[in-house]
């Protein structure tokens, strides 16, 4: 049985400007993810992917259809369900003059728990920093803390929206590395991007959004299989994010 | 009172970024201490003596006696000399009068009434009726003296309420008023908005953490801030400007709550409503700046223009400062002040079901 089962999944807002004709962010989309699977949407801006993980984080009302999480009802039990999941949302800002290590205990407190932040700080490389204000982090390791906080409950299943947006390539393959390492012990990961390497890299399955639907979903050598052209004639050499790593190395920079 | 875990470690939070925030704790505080200070200095100090400049043209010794009580009058800072040169001064603005005494002054023999000659700048009438009874009064003292006249009456000032009332002591609950609203409406509405802006709220909100868990962990939050807030300017009025707070201290101090729940509940209707930081700090202004203004805060309602009176004295801050006032000042009980208690309720439970009923959750998460 999926962990994560979806069907017929809707959203409507009233369109801006006529606000007695409505529009769907998201149109009738249904997915079934397995188990410690790392399951990637990917589509446009305003495709609705967001917005399909807020309806399933309890964060968005679910207007049509039915979402379950570990067999919990989300319309039904959206309280029960956030005990099961983790989050890392696309903004990532903190109250101000709290440090990472506060944060954590302050998040673990949220689920009624509590956890030792250090061996959580460890885990996502952030141990030196735990007195520092998460304001004065990189962009690497605001998204690792991020996903550390979304850890605090040792969720069942991870969202994780955009985590690398906006991160230079070495930060962007050091939170892969992250994530295949969470996958590895059994959690499922359910992410959107943009980075199509991420997608191809990290991803068992995918599923790409446009105008509110699923216009596709499979792994992603399937999706290249069925979808893409032909392809042109292999480079004699790699690409411009190869030469920007040759020259710059693998090591990670903060 | 019993908080959950969720709620005394979140609440725990929030003092916490109250006090690293050394530089808001500092203008909490700075205000109301400057106001306090200047106006205990200028209010404990007597009536500015306003200077008089007086021509004596008369030898007798009427005239002697006149200018000599004149000096002797507390409000009065004397000047005798020439007139050409007080008439100098006069129009230069050093004296706020010149009294040319005649040659015949108090010269009985005459008959006739003297005619003192008041020169005075046009600019200073103002100080005129403050003037003009004391130099009646002094004549009629020495013409009772000199005719051998006893006074018929005499007025004996008695203070019934037997206490010094300076302006320090009417003002005092009023900025202590003012500071709790500032700081409730500030620590609710504003934050809130901040919190949503940077995403905070919506990160909160995908752990099982309720609406109602957050509401409560930030007003007892604030109320605690509230409380140590207006207890610090208390200490500083009672041990540095000698003030006394008459009536009883848990009355005094049962107000300041009911207020500060009372504002809390404005703040976050304020901060529903408002969806940018621009927004908040002007909605915030509609609310404080008429109440700063109107709620007899600095001076009495009683002296407003009639019209604004009846408006004026609905204003929450206006029972919240009222109540206190008469409880610091009149010493008076929670049943005299009822009048107060029952404008603050009636504005608790407006104020608590404009939040409830603005406050949507998932609009102030996203």
């Amino acid at each position: 049985m999926p962990i994560i089962e979806v069907t017929d999944l809707q959203k409507q807002y009233p369109l801006p400007g006529n606000k007695s004709e409505k529009f769907y962010a998201v149109n009738g989309v249904s997915l079934a993810i397995a188990q410690g699977e790392i399951f990637g949407i990917l589509g446009p801006n305003g495709a609705g992917k967001t917005t399909t993980l807020e309806m399933l984080e309890g964060l968005n009302d679910i207007d049509g259809g039915v979402a379950t999480i570990d067999g919990i009802n989300v319309n039904k039990n959206p309280y029960k369900v956030k005990q099961v999941i983790g989050v890392q949302l696309q903004a990532n800002e903190y109250f101000d003059n709290i440090n990472l290590e506060e944060l954590l205990s302050l998040f673990a407190a949220l689920y009624n728990s509590t956890i030792d932040p250090m061996t959580l700080l460890a885990k996502v490389q952030l141990e030196e920093k735990a007195r520092a204000k998460p304001a004065s982090l990189s962009g690497g390791q605001k998204q690792r803390f991020s996903i550390a906080c979304a850890l605090v409950n040792d969720p069942k299943v991870l969202f994780l929206d955009e985590p690398t947006t906006g991160l230079d390539p070495q930060a962007k393959r050091n939170l892969w590395e992250l994530v295949q390492d969470l996958n590895a012990s059994g959690m499922t990961i359910v992410l959107t991007t943009h980075n199509m390497e991420e997608a191809e890299q990290l991803c068992n399955r995918i599923a790409i959004m446009d105008h509110g639907k699923i216009i596709a979903e499979g792994t992603p050598q399937e999706l290249i299989l069925e979808h893409a052209p032909e392809p042109p004639e292999a480079p004699l050499h790699g690409d411009l994010e190869d030469v920007f790593l040759v020259l710059t190395g693998n090591g990670l920079r903060e | 009172m019993i908080l959950t875990a969720q709620q005394r470690h979140l609440t725990t939070v929030f003092l916490k970024i109250f006090l690293r925030d050394r530089r808001s704790i500092f203008f909490s505080l700075f205000f109301p201490v400057i106001f306090m200070t200047v106006f205990s200095l200028s209010s404990s100090r007597e009536q500015e003596a306003i200077s008089i400049g007086i021509v004596n043209d008369s030898s007798n010794a009427t005239a002697a006696n006149f200018v000599q009580l004149l000096t002797e009058s507390p409000l009065f800072d004397v000047t005798t000399g020439e007139a050409a040169l007080l008439r100098a001064d006069l129009v230069a603005g050093d004296q706020t009068m010149v009294l040319e005494l005649p040659a015949d002054f108090g010269d009985l023999a005459s008959g006739s009434t003297a005619e003192i000659n008041a020169v005075v700048d046009a600019a200073q009438v103002a100080q005129l009726g403050l003037i003009m009874p004391v130099l009646d009064q002094t004549l009629l003292a020495i013409e009772r003296e000199f005719r051998g006249i006893e006074p018929m009456f005499a007025i004996v000032i008695e203070d019934v309420q037997a206490r010094s009332q300076r302006y320090i002591n009417f003002l005092l609950p009023g900025l202590m008023a003012l500071t709790l609203m500032n700081l409730s409406i500030a620590g609710s509405g504003f934050n809130i908005v901040e919190y949503r802006r940077k995403g905070i709220l919506k990160r909160l909100f995908v752990t099982p953490i309720k609406p109602l868990d957050f509401i409560t962990s930030i007003a007892m939050a604030r109320m605690l801030i509230v409380l140590v807030q207006v207890s610090a300017l208390i200490l500083f009025a009672v041990l540095l400007l000698d003030i006394r707070i008459i009536g009883s201290f848990l009355a005094f101090y049962f107000v300041i709550m009911l207020g500060t729940v009372v504002f809390l509940c404005q703040g976050f209707s304020l901060g529903s409503l408002a969806k940018t930081q621009e927004s908040i700090g002007a909605l915030g202004n509609i609310v404080i700046m008429p109440q700063i203004f109107l709620s007899g805060i600095f001076y009495p309602i009683d002296s407003m223009p009639e019209w604004i009176q009846p408006v004026a004295q609905l204003l929450p801050l206006s029972f919240v400062s009222t109540g206190m006032r008469e409880i610091a000042n009149a010493g008076a009980t929670l049943m005299e002040i009822a009048p107060s208690l029952l404008g603050i309720s009636v504005w608790f439970v407006i104020s608590f079901l404009a939040a409830t009923k603005l406050f949507v959750w998932k609009e102030v998460a996203n």
